[in-house]
């Protein structure tokens, strides 16, 4: 996956983005024309849900994103190089985990959520009608809400009874 | 096996053909010139002077039977082959056979259907010289075929017959055809008399058993429809039903053996009871019964007599409440897990079947079998059947102490059940009826949700949906009707049973206090207990005017899902299969023919070599055969004619394993499961690694937009997930193709609904997935074809025209006119 013919130098733009800068080994051999400095790019997850950290694709940063390289594990990159993608990825992604439901009551079609996330506590409501709870595996849920925020049950079995109960509906 | 079978059943038509033959009498045996219409369209000389009778068994080479008129009334009739003519006998007029006409609420026993066989008396002869015929073939009618010949050049009418016989003519005219020596592709006549057709799917057999069945459940055409295995399953019948589905809770015997002694408890509870509260507490404790004290030691303690029986009471009372709590817990968690088996085998078995199965159902009633039968059937099992023991026990128990108590009174109790007896089954088979009414009502409802839940692009886009509600409350109004119904007719059996009791219970009354006011006869406390006991005869004989429908419901539900349990797929793995650890990719088509319905063939005698790595363009009208063709190389159906061989082998012998390894097909229905984009990648290899799915994704042109989705692959997609566009499942249906690697990769339409430049980059994957694969694609875009090394054009169900894009241009044929109307319109576009 990883052309181990080009090298890929990400670096913080003036901008505030991620960029790189992407050259080749072996003069012959980079993709023709994506050789050169972007001054930005963008991490994406292949696997957001099953291998967040790894398969990351950088693409150019425009409207076509055309990509650029696939890391298959951004562990391969140097400490300061894996911050850079890291802002990157913690920015594309944001998506609170919930670790404690502190009230859940449904009502006309809503349910309306009172949890406490990693990032702080938070009141969203999510419509009942739609595929708003996906499962992402036996024991991980991803909630969108009516804004389209997302939130993650990293493990259901990790809640307390009753807040499993309260869970139950969407289960 | 199979062969041998109908070799001999052809001899014993052969041996029984000639003794008829021998053994008839006179009338127009001879050949005479015909009269009326036998003679019409008998050009062939019809043989004069020649003696029927002189035909012994060797000479006929094959017989086959026909069963209707050229009226299309029923007879009975042959036609057979000789080394030199071709008869045709036909006996009288047949009336329908008996149980044609079925008794009205019975559920059909015997498939009717016209009477096979010979016929028992010659009615008329003919003969036409095989030197006189040209070709001979059979023609599909609406529901039934003809066999016809040309003769001298005029087609001629020689039999008619119904779908039953279809094999066995299909067998003879190969034989005739190979006798006339005009056999197509000039297949030489073979020395065998019986030309095997064992592999041939037995689609046709079907429409003689919709036409006895149908009335009552057409459903069984699948199930039966497989020639050679008519008599291996035989009608099923209530009983056995009952017995197979009483093994799926063998399973799990200590449970039930466990229920069956909590239904034992219960019921010896409810026959204390009434002794308790009757005889002991009037007769002994009230009364005073010293004498009847004393066989506890309690005679004069009537207050700790009294305590002992009001604590006995409220024991059995405990006991009797604990015992049904274990016994709902056991019952449920039986139903519950046999439920799951049975469902599970549904399922199973469904998977098993050929996709022609598929086609020729409503998804409704397959849906309302894996859903709602298997639950009816535990009803029955579970809440039904257990009972039928202890309540039989509570009957015959309970009248055994009213006897003994007094048996005048008793007898006054019985007098009734005779009647209700023979009531309920006179009733009986009208409910069977309309248990499968009302399954047919809901199948049809289930059905019309499910057309409207897919469709409803549709359905908005032509702004149907009053229309379509009209039509569901049509099929949701009969549902409700037939619910009615059976409610209505269940009450019969309930009125029924509540008037005889009430009646004997009123008798009982009468009679009994007149005993005790007038006779003296018997003690108050006998009454007491003797009304007590017939009280308690309530409880099981509502149980016996509803374990009727429910028994009835169970079975028809039971019925239904053995069907598909039991249902044999067209497609089967050979016995002994041959494995292709390493497939080279090479595909041979030998002379196939092949139709979906009997005597239209889609494909006629095809023959096609593909070599090795060959990427082979398919091209032509719709409807020419061209998917039919690629249908058959990974063995969705089976050849009619001729043989597919995969690197020399018959695709038939091959194992399904290694043939659906080595053949990878991406067909115009896409179909994406239930799961991430991941895993419907990965689905013919679930052991793929990342590495090998984003590849995949790649080559398919599918990566980009897949990374373009904010959860990537972890994307859900199918029912309930992310909707995808019509390119994008294509382009992952490829990509699930290309990670299988195949050998063979079947690309059928696979980029017709992608835009110009997706096409081109999926052509570009195409080419270089190509490398050391054999490539076969069929495109209505012609330009998607310029790459192939070779390029058919299939009309007609032939291949017309072969070689290289040049080739064909220049043979200024079908591929041409097809390739200028393209370019035409695309140059007109362009303007």
């Amino acid at each position: 996956m990883e052309d181990k013919n080009i090298n890929l130098n990400f670096f913080e733009s003036e901008g505030g983005f991620l960029g790189a800068k992407l050259e080749s080994r072996d003069a012959g051999h980079a993709p023709e024309g994506s050789c050169g400095t972007y001054d930005r790019v963008r991490a994406v997850r292949l696997f957001p849900f099953t291998d967040p950290a790894k398969y990351i694709s950088i693409r150019v940063g425009n409207e076509t994103g055309e990509e650029l390289a696939v890391i298959r594990d951004i562990a391969q990159l140097s400490p300061d190089q894996q911050e850079l993608i890291r802002r990157d990825l913690e920015l594309n992604y944001f998506m609170p985990v919930i670790n404690k439901i502190i009230s859940i009551k449904d009502e006309y079609g809503y349910a309306y959520f009172h949890v406490m996330t990693d990032k702080g506590e938070v009141k969203f409501t999510i419509n009942m009608g739609g595929n708003n709870v996906t499962k992402l595996s036996e024991t991980r849920l991803l909630i969108t809400d009516i804004n389209e925020n997302r939130f993650e049950i990293r493990d259901i079995h990790a809640l307390t009874p009753s807040e499993q109960r309260k869970l139950d509906l969407f289960l | 096996m199979k062969k041998q079978k109908e070799t001999t059943i052809n001899k014993d038509l052969k041996t029984a053909l000639a003794e008829l033959l021998s053994g008839r009498d006179a009338r127009g045996m001879s050949g005479e010139p015909l009269s009326g219409r036998d003679a019409r369209g008998m050009s062939g000389e019809p043989l004069s002077g020649r003696d029927a009778r002189e035909i012994s068994v060797d000479m006929i080479r094959n017989v086959a039977l026909f069963d209707l008129s050229d009226e299309g009334t029923y007879v009975k009739g042959c036609v057979f082959l000789t080394d030199t003519y071709l008869g045709i006998v036909s006996g009288p007029e047949e009336p329908l056979p008996e149980g044609q006409g079925r008794k009205r609420g019975k559920a059909p026993e015997v498939i009717g259907g016209p009477a096979q066989g010979l016929p028992s008396r010659i009615d008329r002869i003919s003969f036409i010289e095989l030197k006189s015929i040209d070709d001979v073939r059979a023609e599909r009618l609406f529901a039934s075929s003809l066999l016809t010949a040309v003769v001298a050049g005029k087609d001629t009418f020689v039999a008619a017959f119904t779908g039953i016989h279809t094999p066995e003519m299909n067998t003879f005219i190969k034989e005739v055809k190979a006798v006339l020596g005009s056999a197509a592709g000039g297949r030489k006549a073979e020395e065998d008399n019986e030309t095997p057709d064992g592999r041939r799917p037995g689609k046709d057999t079907g429409d003689a058993n919709i036409k006895v069945e149908g009335a009552e459940e057409n459903q069984k055409k699948d199930v039966k429809s497989e020639p050679g295995t008519e008599d291996a399953a035989p009608v099923t019948k209530k009983r056995t039903i009952f017995s197979r589905v009483f093994r799926y809770f063998l399973k799990y015997r200590i449970s039930v053996v466990v229920l069956f002694f909590t239904y034992l408890a219960s019921a010896l509870i409810s026959i204390i009871w009434p002794y308790l509260s009757g005889k002991v507490l009037y007769d002994g404790v009230i009364g005073k019964n010293d004498e009847f004290l004393a066989d506890f030691g309690l005679e004069g303690e009537y207050m700790l007599a009294l305590l002992v029986l009001v604590i006995c009471m409220f024991g059995a009372r405990v006991l009797q409440h604990g015992v049904q709590i274990l016994q709902q817990y056991l019952v449920a968690r039986v139903a519950a897990k046999t439920v799951r088996d049975i469902k599970q085998d549904i399922f199973s078995s469904m998977g098993d079947l050929s996709l022609r199965f598929f086609t020729s159902k409503q998804t409704g009633g397959l849906m309302t079998r894996v859903r709602s039968d298997a639950d009816r059937i535990i009803d029955f099992f579970l809440d039904g059947f257990p009972f039928l023991f202890i309540h039989s026990t509570t009957i015959i128990v309970t009248f055994i102490v009213m006897f003994r108590l007094n048996w005048q009174l008793s007898l006054l109790a019985v007098v009734l059940l005779p009647v209700l007896v023979i009531l309920s089954v006179k009733l009986k088979p009208a409910l069977w009826t309309l248990y499968g009414k009302r399954h047919r009502a809901e199948r049809s409802m289930t059905s019309k949700v499910n057309d409207n839940l897919t469709g409803a692009r549709v359905v908005k886009a032509f702004g149907r949906e009053d229309e379509e509600a009209t039509g569901f409350s049509k099929k949701s109004g009969s549902l409700e009707t037939a619910e009615v119904d059976i409610v209505r007719y269940n009450n019969r059996f309930t009125i029924l049973y509540n008037m005889v009791s009430e009646i004997s219970n009123i008798w009982v009354w009468i009679v009994g206090v007149l005993l005790v006011i007038e006779t003296k006869s018997i003690d108050l406390g006998v009454l007491v207990t003797f009304v007590g006991y017939i009280g308690s005869l309530n409880g099981p004989m509502n149980f016996f005017s509803y374990i009727f429908r429910v028994w009835t419901d169970s079975i028809n539900s039971a019925q239904r899902m053995l069907e598909i349990i039991d249902a044999v797929p067209d497609i089967r793995e050979a016995a002994d299969p041959v494995h292709l650890p390493e497939p080279r990719g090479e595909i041979e088509l030998e002379h196939v023919t092949f139709g979906y319905e009997a005597f239209r063939p889609v494909l006629k005698d095809v023959s096609l070599h593909v070599h090795p790595g060959e990427v082979l363009g398919i091209v032509g009208r719709s409807g020419a055969g061209k998917s039919t063709l690629v249908n058959l190389i990974s063995r969705l159906y089976d050849t009619d004619e001729g043989t597919i061989k995969i690197d020399g082998h018959d695709v038939r012998d091959l194992a399904f394993k290694d043939l659906r390894r080595s053949v990878a097909m991406v067909s115009q229905d896409t179909y994406i499961f239930m799961g991430s984009v991941a895993d419907n990648i990965a689905y013919a290899d679930k052991e793929a690694s990342r590495d090998d799915i984003i590849r995949a994704a790649k080559l398919a042109g599918a990566h980009d937009f897949i990374s373009a989705m904010p959860d990537g692959y972890d994307t859900i997609v199918g029912a309930g997930g992310k909707d995808l566009s019509g390119g994008e499942r294509q382009r992952l249906s490829i990509a699930r193709a290309v990670l299988a690697d195949p050998k063979i990769l079947i690309l059928d339409e696979a980029t017709s609904a992608v835009d110009t430049k997706t096409e081109q980059l999926i052509e570009r994957s195409v080419s270089l997935l190509a490398e050391g694969r054999t490539t076969i694609s069929i495109a209505h875009r012609l330009s998607t074809l310029k790459n192939a090394d070779r390029l058919i054009v299939i009309d007609g169900g032939q291949i017309v025209e072969e070689g290289t894009h040049d080739e064909l241009m220049e043979k200024e044929g079908i591929y041409h006119m097809l390739s200028n109307l393209q370019t035409g319109f695309l140059s007109l576009e362009d303007i």
